[in-house]
């Protein structure tokens, strides 16, 4: 909210302190000033000027060479200004001068004649005619009479001070001048001074009535104002709407306005000879009941929605806006205005539906409470009467429809030192509630409290403790270690202690962590070829997403990791290791009923010279031998996004868990991936909780080991895989067998191949004699030729 | 005789200080020392001599040995020394070159953060709580005293998948899970992945992240919230930190503050980070409101707590020094390596 320092004053006395001092103070009770605005900031050396005689420039038609008393001298200024006479006071900007919109004037020849400054218009200095009648004017801005080298921002009153005020939701007694000022008048410890709420009151032949049908409208009040006269309010009224951002119109419009600003009331105005009978209904609008506002649109309204209505018509969408014919016109004779109690709630969801706010809906979404309805309407009729806007009327009606309830605190000194943790006295708790008119009874330590009816936020003593501690200091608050609380055992649970081991198992292999959104676009499934009836498309969408590309919830990891891929191999990035740990969103069935599963996954994405499915499978092999995860059965891939035969799937309890390989070449190209990238997706939810079993150790061998090589031709199709597997098998004293090498060419068979292969050989017992090594390299043999067909080469 | 072996002994020293390979000094050796050698023909001569000069010939003949092996071996250490500075010269490289190796890989800055963070609260007896990320109205909301008109729901944009599903916009959703599950004492850190309808810019992002405190306990009070923020702030900005509580507003503390740390790169005197302010707003914190204890089925009059979360993205950026949230989300390989 806009809190200007002079209307401020009005209220409670600031003088002597500056307005940075009155922010710093402001903080500390909660009110952060995020912005000091002088009015008239960026006007510097611009001053009046007495025009003393005009010639015609020497060398061009259009210009004129005036004379200016500026106060301290006389200048010569070239203008091109044609509605300047001798004897006008105009704006001059000085050598050096700088104007709002950041232009700088410095003096400089004209066509060959010396400028010392330069006459200006309204429009140069950011101003209208709601500063200065003729300010709108297509030429110099013509001042009245005033005395020559008069700073220009003292006389267009350009020189308030406003404090830009950030107010937190649970104050909206604060939205306004008078509310602020009751904050600082605590604050300085000064008297808060009564607003000025006098006016007579004249008869009126008509007696209005007010029947509220809806609890949404807890109270309702209106009064007439006779004799209406439409015309431009005073300037110091214009100036103050000015200063707080809203635009003056005419003497009553801006009369409610502002009310609205100094004691947070909105108030409709409404013109008596539309209303008819002077009967005012507040009632819920019917279901496509129609209205034209003022705006000139036509809203359809639905029946949770709050209309003022006479007997015929709606006359207002209530809180919002009013109806295009109700409105005040010059030909207004007669207003019926209203200050009304609408709930915060149903005017936020009107205002949202229909896509309309306004400073009344905006300030009613806050909350306005039951007291500022009377405080409102008293402050705009001693307006009218002040300002002789109209006659005020004794024609007045209301309703109260929910009263109020006044809420009584019963608590300590001690409850609310105990909060706090020092020690806050009784005298002195109840001295800092007073001083925010709060009632206050004390009976030793004892406190009833009674909050006034704007303080809806105060619900009971820890309420009662942060007022307190606002003004008490928070300086005051020390530091002490929980001395009464009991000790725990604090740190991570399996799960988080096994994610954070397999990404530092990830970072031993190489890889960086990247950190994606979890929400991604819709047409993401498209881009990694899924089929129609894949489950990776069952993604859960956002009702109200930022765009489309963060329109549904992940339900893999892959796109994300792709997008950082193909972003770094655009920055000329390549050879990397990646990885990410996240979640997947599963939903159980859509539209949602239930909350979605959230699974743990890991996805890693290798890329590089050195890369290949056999380094992708060794670290997926390394992390899962790390989690002692043993796959059930492992196949060629089958997910759309790799390559058929260059990807494959691990199984665990019946479901492929995990699959990496490298990306199809018809998905990088959807990238725009022109690099070989090898990728792994794996669901953690299978092992990720489960505790890494203790390692049981064994006994390092005692006796030599013995190595053996051996190559064996079996058909192109049988896995070397599964002869290593079978190797191993073979006997035991095999205790280690690896591939080394895979031979195809002149000297092997068609549709054949070679595999090498070399097994350790090791007896926990004794050394090994030869026979023994040689039945064991035999047994390795023929179950090789048993299983495969394998033939020794 | 001694005249001979005086000759052989010259012309031997003079070959064994010239001598240039171990390969030659040995062919020396063979030469005078060997078993068919020079000295050794010598020796084997003394059988001509009268048997009363044997002795002193063997003498000279032992003499001259002794001092010829002696020779041999001081050379031979030379020639050695010779060689291997010799090896170790031809064997020098260019250690200016690098060359690439399979890199260790690192952590996400975030993760750095965040594994600081829980690990210093871990430490204090907090424990580490994860809640789901995909909420319901009830525990990101309602059940933080944030009712359905509340204008506290003004303040956050909130993404929504139905009515009463959504992604949550704030850590202490996992709160209430935790007192509706766990009674106290209760002392524990929640770190997560939060979600507000926020354009991506320099200091926001629609995804961001928070770590949630929250103790509760026989006692609790806005001292202890101080002291333990205190000490956070000094483990992370350094040991002469300071903290500064303000008043503040959230639904679910009362009393609520922000606080704010003095500033690290000033100390308080006011510069470009703190924008001239000499402070740097940290996180928001207060003492659990009572709707929300009781909401979780605990007795407020029995049982008071604090609060508080820390942005963890804003966080990350001061200490790193990171100038935009843009390029935390953005994975530029050359971002990452800098952190590891």
């Amino acid at each position: 909210m806009k809190l200007p320092i002079g209307w401020l004053n009005d209220y409670v006395s600031t003088e002597g302190i500056t307005p940075e001092e009155l922010a710093d103070k402001l903080l500390n009770i909660g009110f952060e000033v995020e912005e000091i605005i002088h009015t008239g900031e960026g006007i510097d050396r611009v001053v009046t000027g007495k025009i003393l005689n005009i010639q015609k420039h020497p060398d061009a038609d259009k210009l004129s060479v005036c004379k200016v008393d500026v106060g301290s001298e006389s200048l010569t200024i070239v203008t091109g200004a044609k509605n300047i006479s001798v004897g006008n006071t105009v704006p001059v900007a000085l050598d050096g001068a700088t104007l709002p919109n950041g232009v700088r004037i410095t003096a400089s020849p004209l066509r060959g004649v010396m400028s010392y400054g330069m006459l200006c218009s309204g429009a140069e200095l950011g101003v209208d005619d709601n500063v200065i009648e003729g300010a709108e004017v297509n030429g110099i801005l013509l001042l009245p009479n005033i005395t020559p080298g008069t700073d220009i921002k003292d006389a267009l009153r350009l020189n308030e001070t406003v404090l830009d005020i950030s107010v937190t939701a649970n104050r909206p007694d604060c939205q306004c001048v008078y509310g602020m000022a009751r904050e600082i008048a605590a604050m300085l410890g000064k008297k808060l001074k009564p607003l000025n709420l006098k006016h007579a009151s004249v008869e009126y032949a008509q007696t209005p009535t007010v029947e509220v049908k809806d609890d949404a409208c807890s109270r309702y009040t209106c009064n007439v104002i006779s004799d209406v006269k439409i015309k431009k309010s005073p300037e110091w009224l214009r100036d103050r709407l000015r200063y707080v951002g809203i635009r003056p119109i005419n003497n009553v419009v801006d009369i409610t306005n502002y009310v609205l600003a100094e004691v947070g009331q909105p108030l409709h105005a409404f013109d008596t000879s539309f209303v008819s009978k002077l009967g005012i209904i507040v009632r819920k609008a019917e279901n496509g009941e129609q209205i034209t506002a003022l705006d000139e649109r036509t809203y359809t309204l639905n029946n949770n929605m709050l209309v003022i209505a006479d007997n015929e018509k709606a006359l207002a969408i209530a809180g919002v806006m009013g109806g295009e014919y109700s409105g005040i016109t010059d030909a207004t004779r007669n207003v019926l205005l209203e200050s009304a109690r609408f709930a915060k709630g149903n005017i936020r969801s009107t205002s949202r539906a229909l896509g309309l706010r306004s400073d009344s809906s905006a300030r009613y979404e806050k909350g306005v409470d039951y007291e500022s309805v009377d405080i409102g309407r008293e402050r705009a009729l001693a307006l009218f009467s002040m300002l002789k806007a109209g006659k005020v009327t004794c024609a007045f009606a209301a309703e109260n429809r929910v009263k109020p309830q006044t809420k009584k605190i019963k608590t300590s000194a001690k409850k609310i030192s105990e909060l706090l943790g020092i020690e806050v006295k009784p005298n002195v708790v109840a001295k800092i509630l007073k001083a925010l008119t709060f009632k206050v009874e004390t009976g030793g330590d004892n406190l009833t409290v009674e909050a006034p009816l704007f303080r809806e936020d105060i619900e009971n003593y820890t309420d009662l403790a942060e007022e307190v501690i606002r003004f008490y200091g928070y300086d005051n608050i020390k530091s002490t270690f929980m001395p009464s609380a009991k000790t725990t055992a604090g740190g991570l649970d399996t799960r988080q202690r096994n994610i954070d081991f397999l990404k530092s198992l990830a970072c031993g292999l190489g890889a960086y962590e990247i950190s994606t959104y979890s929400f991604i676009a819709k047409k993401t499934a498209d881009k990694l070829n899924l089929p129609q009836d894949s489950v990776l498309r069952k993604q859960i969408e956002l009702l109200n997403p930022l765009s489309d590309e963060y329109a549904v919830m992940r339900t893999q990891l892959a796109s994300s990791m792709l997008n950082v891929v193909a972003h770094n191999f655009s920055k000329k990035n390549k050879d990397f290791r990646l990885f990410e740990v996240g979640k997947t969103y599963i939903a159980q069935e859509l539209p949602l009923k239930e909350l979605p599963q959230e699974h743990d996954t890991l996805c890693m994405a290798f890329t590089g010279e050195q890369e290949s499915f056999y380094t992708m499978k060794y670290a997926v092999k390394e992390i899962l031998r790390r989690f002692a995860v043993a796959p059930e059965k492992v196949e060629y891939g089958k997910k759309s996004y790799y390559h058929p035969g260059i990807s494959c799937e691990y199984y665990l309890n019946g479901a492929s868990f995990c699959s990496f390989g490298k990306l199809h070449p018809l998905v990088a190209k959807n990238y725009g991936i022109s690099n070989d990238v090898y990728i792994c997706e794996m669901n953690l939810n299978g092992f990720i909780s489960r505790e890494i079993p203790n390692v049981k150790f064994a006994p390092l061998p005692k006796y030599q080991t013995v190595e053996r090589d051996l190559a064996v031709i079996v058909r192109e199709e049988v896995p070397a895989g599964d002869i290593i597997k079978t190797a191993k098998n073979a006997d035991p004293l095999c205790v280690h067998a690896e591939l080394f090498d895979v031979y195809r060419g002149e000297q092997i068979e068609a549709g054949h191949k070679s595999v090498a292969l070399s097994f350790t050989l090791s007896s926990p017992e004794k050394t090994l004699a030869e026979e023994e090594i040689t039945t064991a390299f035999n047994n390795v043999l023929y179950s090789l030729e048993r299983e495969f067909g394998a033939k020794l080469r | 005789m001694e005249e001979s072996v005086k000759i052989l002994t010259d012309e031997s020293e003079a070959k064994i200080s010239s001598c240039a390979t171990i390969s030659d000094l040995n062919d020396i050796r063979v030469r005078v020392l060997g078993k068919n050698g020079e000295l050794t023909a010598l020796l084997k001569s003394m059988k001509d001599l009268p048997p009363e000069k044997r002795p002193q010939a063997g003498k000279i003949v032992n003499a001259a040995r002794e001092k010829l092996e002696q020779a041999i071996a001081a050379r031979q250490a030379e020639l050695e020394q010779i060689e291997l500075d010799k090896r170790l010269r031809d064997e020098k490289i260019d250690i200016s070159i690098d060359m690439r190796q399979p890199a260790s890989g690192g952590l996400h800055p975030l993760t750095i953060m965040r594994n600081r963070i829980t690990e210093f609260f871990s430490s204090l007896g907090f424990v580490i709580a994860d809640s789901p990320e995909i909420e319901t109205d009830y525990y990101n909301f309602e059940a933080l005293n944030i009712p359905a008109d509340h204008p506290a729901r003004e303040m956050q944009d909130t993404f929504f998948i139905t009515e009463n599903i959504l992604l949550r916009s704030q850590t202490s959703a996992g709160q209430v899970r935790m007192m509706e599950k766990v009674k106290p004492p209760i002392k524990m850190l929640s770190p997560g992945r939060v979600f507000r309808a926020d354009e991506a810019d320099a200091t926001h992002s629609p995804v961001f992240h928070q770590v949630e405190g929250l103790v509760v306990d026989k006692g609790i009070t806005m001292c202890d919230l101080k002291g333990i923020l205190d000490l956070f702030a000094q483990k992370f900005f350094g040991k002469n930190t300071k903290t500064r509580f303000r008043p503040s507003y959230f639904p679910f503390t009362e009393p609520s503050v922000e606080v704010d740390a003095s500033c690290s790169q000033c100390g308080g005197k006011g510069c470009r980070v703190c924008k001239g302010t000499g402070w740097i707003e940290i996180l928001g914190a207060g003492m659990v409101n009572r709707n929300v204890l009781q909401n979780c089925g605990i007795n407020p009059d029995e049982y008071t707590g604090f609060a508080f979360g820390v942005g963890l993205d804003r966080i990350t950026n001061i200490i790193f020094g990171i100038n935009s949230l843009r390029t935390v989300f953005e994975n530029d390989v050359r971002f990452l390596k800098q952190f590891n």
